[in-house]
């Protein structure tokens, strides 16, 4: 599945394998964690967008046409249990969502919060021309956070309409 | 023959005299060394032979060069470009070969793609036009045509070619002929996330995709490709109606759809 979805870039992945010198192959080549996520692709899914304890981030970037949506499942403590992502893009753009949802796991909502794309970049050491593949997400995390706080909000106001 | 015309005139007993010390006030001795020398020949030329004019040809053209460059040292400092081989005044934008001497010349800095492939600054386009032009300008402009020239010329041809085939393959697709337009005008698609971008048309994206790397036959494949190209050519109108109407903002939104759908029809291919 990941294949498919990730195939737009197996081409130049293949194509830079082939390169043998070993300063021009860390300048040009995905790098091999960004490799890792792609070939071994963890908590791609999606969970059930209409339950009160899952939030959605869907985001897309206009420059690139990269579409990622990013889904978390929220205990009643407020912490973190379970992430899926689906990403259609770049390599990078899947590594980087890839990563967070391994990130977010086991943190609360505070702390998921504080996740920046410059933290994304560093540990995929993404090139310069991929840093908007990190900050989309970035964004995505953040929206995925929001939309939860929404729906706990609205289940708050509905809760106290019952209750008058 | 109009340099021979102008030969002559300029060489008179007199003129061979002034000449020089103008030169010398030009800090151009090696040519007035050239020049009388051309001089000489030319009056042994026509002394000895009047009659016969094939022996003068060869001379003539290179001695025309030599004449419209030097000629060129007298006028005034002009804004234009030269040719650097001949100097002769390059009159057209954008000029790829000198129309004196032929020589290829170096790209122009400030021609469009639409200039560059003769076309007008529309949306609409014709394909057919724009790749005959490409034909009949790579048939001139190729590095293979430049490989017993200068290594001067070889560098130019390189580079005429391969802006040639950037404008054509720019100008070509819809998409990045749109996304050029909206540059020309000074309108860039920002990287990094559309903030208000409308979920419905997210989610709408997500399904279409999902829905490919779901797709087990072809059929199904080609269904959603189908479905894909009504909606670019749908895309492709609205585009052309923006921005004849010279609504940019109204564009540009199309434009980002169309790169997701354009994205999507990609990714049918594999």
């Amino acid at each position: 599945m990941a294949g498919l979805v990730a195939k737009k870039c197996i081409t130049p992945l293949v194509v830079i394998r082939r390169l043998t010198y070993p300063e021009y192959a860390a300048q040009a080549a995905y790098h091999k964690k960004v490799v890792d996520h792609y070939e071994n692709p963890r908590n791609v899914g999606s969970l059930d967008k209409t339950s009160k304890n899952v939030g959605t981030g869907l985001v897309g970037a206009p420059a690139c046409g990269d579409v990622m949506k990013l889904q978390i499942e929220v205990d009643d403590q407020g912490k973190i249990v379970d992430a899926r992502f689906k990403t259609f893009g770049c390599g990078s753009a899947i590594a980087s969502s890839s990563l967070v949802t391994e990130w977010v796991k086991g943190k609360s909502i505070a702390e998921a919060m504080t996740i920046k794309n410059t933290d994304i970049a560093k540990e995929l050491c993404l090139p310069p021309v991929k840093l908007h593949c990190s900050m989309l997400a970035e964004d995505a995390i953040k929206a995925a956070l929001q939309d939860y706080r929404v729906k706990q909000q609205d289940i708050e106001i509905e809760a106290v309409k019952a209750s008058n | 023959m109009v340099s021979l015309t102008i030969f002559r005139i300029i060489c008179t007993s007199e003129a061979l005299h002034i000449l020089p010390k103008l030169f010398a006030n030009r800090r151009c001795l090696s040519k007035t060394s050239i020049y009388a020398t051309l001089c000489k020949n030319f009056i042994n030329f026509s002394s000895k032979d009047t009659q016969n004019n094939s022996c003068f040809k060869p001379v003539s053209e290179s001695t025309g060069k030599h004449v419209s460059s030097l000629l060129r040292t007298f006028s005034t400092a002009s804004e234009k470009l030269n040719c650097w081989n001949c100097g002769h005044s390059v009159e057209q934008t954008p000029a790829f070969f000198c129309i004196f001497c032929n020589f290829v010349q170096p790209p122009d800095e400030g021609a469009s793609y639409f200039q560059i492939m003769d076309c007008d600054q529309t949306f609409a386009l014709d394909t057919q036009r724009l790749q005959k032009r490409y034909l009949d300008l790579q048939r001139t402009l190729h590095p293979d045509n430049y490989t017993h020239k200068t290594v001067k010329e070889q560098e130019f041809s390189e580079y005429q070619s391969a802006l040639v085939n950037k404008a054509y393959r720019t100008l070509l697709k819809p998409l990045s002929r749109g996304l050029y337009m909206l540059e020309l005008k000074g309108m860039h698609i920002q990287e990094g996330t559309d903030a208000g971008a409308d979920p419905t048309f997210l989610m709408e994206l997500m399904e279409i995709n999902e829905a490919l790397d779901g797709a087990r036959s072809r059929e199904e494949v080609d269904k959603i490709g189908a479905a894909t190209r009504e909606k670019l050519n749908d895309l492709t109108k609205r585009i052309e109606a923006s921005l004849h109407k010279g609504e940019l903002q109204a564009a540009k939104a199309f434009l980002v759809q169309m790169k997701y759908f354009a994205n999507i029809e990609d990714k049918q291919d594999q």
